[in-house]
């Protein structure tokens, strides 16, 4: 997990609240749409790719 | 009392033997003592036997002088040794409270037990509160100073024994809710200098990582004594990244729990507050997907509804409807035109027959029709007789037609 799947979530989040908003021209929309849809793919690969590392500091360091 | 005095009393002085049990009374009349009662003692445990019934029995002694200087023999029964907060060892300096009680069939007197305490945990206990009081006074353990956990830390450090169920536990949870980074900072959990290490793996893990949990399995209080240490609350509360305590079971709170950011009731539940859940994230996802679309769904709906009717305010119909308004607009104007023509037409009609009336009047005609004629000679009107002369040929008009004559002669006046 990466400091980024929280940055591209909220990014999602945006994305969805302005297509939501009718302000929002339908080119824009859509282009905002691509762009989601990228983020969304992008964090289920984050999520599948997550692996287990553990490392143990010395003691005497 | 006085035996040899006593002796040289007459018989009938001397009282009659006592029973076994009317002494016994009386002794337990006598340790029936305010100062026998509900008191602390402390001692050595010696001779420490558990029944197989859950009563224990044991003596506590005093030494003195290398060898023993008093012992009492004591008893705690079941009801009261279940509630025993660690294990009594021989040897173990000890604090009891109890009450001094004789057992007639024995003919002993012995201390029965309600509670015990290791020696020294009232110390304990009161160096935890001046340290409370310390680090509570420097704001160590303020809600102003509680940070919330990252969402999504990429790399949590544990702070803990490197033996033991704890990592494990954690490892577990990670795992099983968000596989990521864990970085072990080993450290001795309990016994003498057990808070220097600890507070040295805090220290040493906390630049490396985004969150640090410090954990510890149950324990006995003296087991978790190291976690109340001023060296660990100040490492915890100096720690650059969020720090979880789960230490010992949730009953046992140490101030490493108070200063720490969040406080959980086992390393566990440590490890669930800080890792998400793959699969929820996941879910969330997935409505996050549904949602985007059905977003984008109803911004070209509403596209198509705003396309619609800016169509339909286009059609035809509202045209034809401008359109035959300006028509209507135009056979008005045509009309008031026309009107307009006519009332000129007419007036004008009225002023040319008035003229033509004036003219008619002016006409040689209507002269003529009064009874006068014209007479003519060569084409031009004759004005008076000095253009005629005798025999000249002359055409008269009269109003209704002419006639030519010959002049017979001419009379000047």
């Amino acid at each position: 997990m990466t400091e980024t799947y929280e940055t591209k979530i909220e990014r999602l989040k945006e994305i969805i609240n302005k297509i939501e908003d009718g302000n929002t021209s339908l080119e824009e929309s859509m282009k905002l749409y691509e762009q989601g849809a990228v983020l969304v793919r992008q964090c289920e690969t984050l999520l599948a790719e997550a692996e287990l590392k553990i490392s143990t500091l010395s003691r005497d360091a | 009392m006085d035996w040899f005095n006593t002796r040289d009393e007459p018989e009938d002085r001397i009282a009659a033997p006592l029973s076994v049990s009317e002494l016994s009374a009386i002794v337990q009349e006598l340790l029936d003592d305010s100062r026998l009662l509900d008191i602390r003692v402390r001692g050595e445990v010696t001779n420490y036997k558990h029944h197989g019934r859950g009563h224990r029995y044991f003596s506590l002694s005093e030494k003195g002088g290398g060898s023993t200087a008093a012992v009492i023999r004591c008893v705690m029964w079941r009801s009261d040794a279940d509630r025993l907060p660690f294990a009594p060892e021989e040897g173990m300096e000890v604090v009891v409270n109890g009450s001094v009680t004789v057992y007639p069939p024995h003919g002993t007197y012995q201390l029965q037990v309600r509670s015990m305490e290791k020696a020294g945990l009232g110390e304990k206990y009161l160096l935890i509160e001046q340290w409370k009081k310390e680090l509570a006074a420097a704001g160590l353990f303020s809600q102003d100073r509680k940070r919330s956990l990252p969402a999504f830390p990429q790399t949590i450090g544990v702070v803990t024994s490197e033996t033991g169920a704890v990592i494990h536990d954690i490892q577990n949870v990670v795992l099983r809710r968000f596989p990521l980074k864990i970085i072990i900072s080993p450290t001795a959990v309990q016994g003498e200098g057990a808070h220097a290490e600890i507070a040295t793996a805090i220290h040493r893990v906390a630049g490396l990582v985004d969150v640090v949990i410090v954990a510890r399995g149950g324990g006995s209080f003296e087991d978790l004594f190291p976690f109340n240490h001023p060296d660990v609350v100040k490492a915890i509360a100096s720690c650059p990244v969020p720090v979880v305590s789960a230490i010992g079971h949730e009953v046992d709170v140490t101030l490493a729990d108070l200063a720490a950011d969040v406080r959980a009731p086992t390393p566990s539940a440590a490890a669930e507050l800080v890792v998400p859940d793959r699969a929820d994230l996941l879910l969330r996802l997935q409505e996050q997907k549904v949602r985007i679309k059905t977003a984008l769904q109803g911004r070209v709906a509403w596209a198509r509804d705003e396309m619609l009717g800016l169509r339909d305010r286009l059609r035809p119909q509202k045209f034809s409807r401008r359109i035959g308004e300006r028509k209507q607009y135009t056979a008005d104007l045509a009309e008031r035109m026309d009107r307009a023509w006519a009332t000129r037409i007419g007036r004008e009609r009225l002023l040319l027959a008035g003229m033509k009336n004036a003219l008619d009047a002016q006409s040689p005609l209507a002269v003529l029709s009064r009874g006068y004629c014209v007479a003519e000679k060569d084409g031009s009107v004759v004005k008076g007789v000095t253009s005629i002369q005798k025999d000249d040929r002359l055409k008269i008009r009269f109003y209704d037609g002419t006639t030519r004559v010959i002049v017979e002669r001419v009379d000047h006046d």
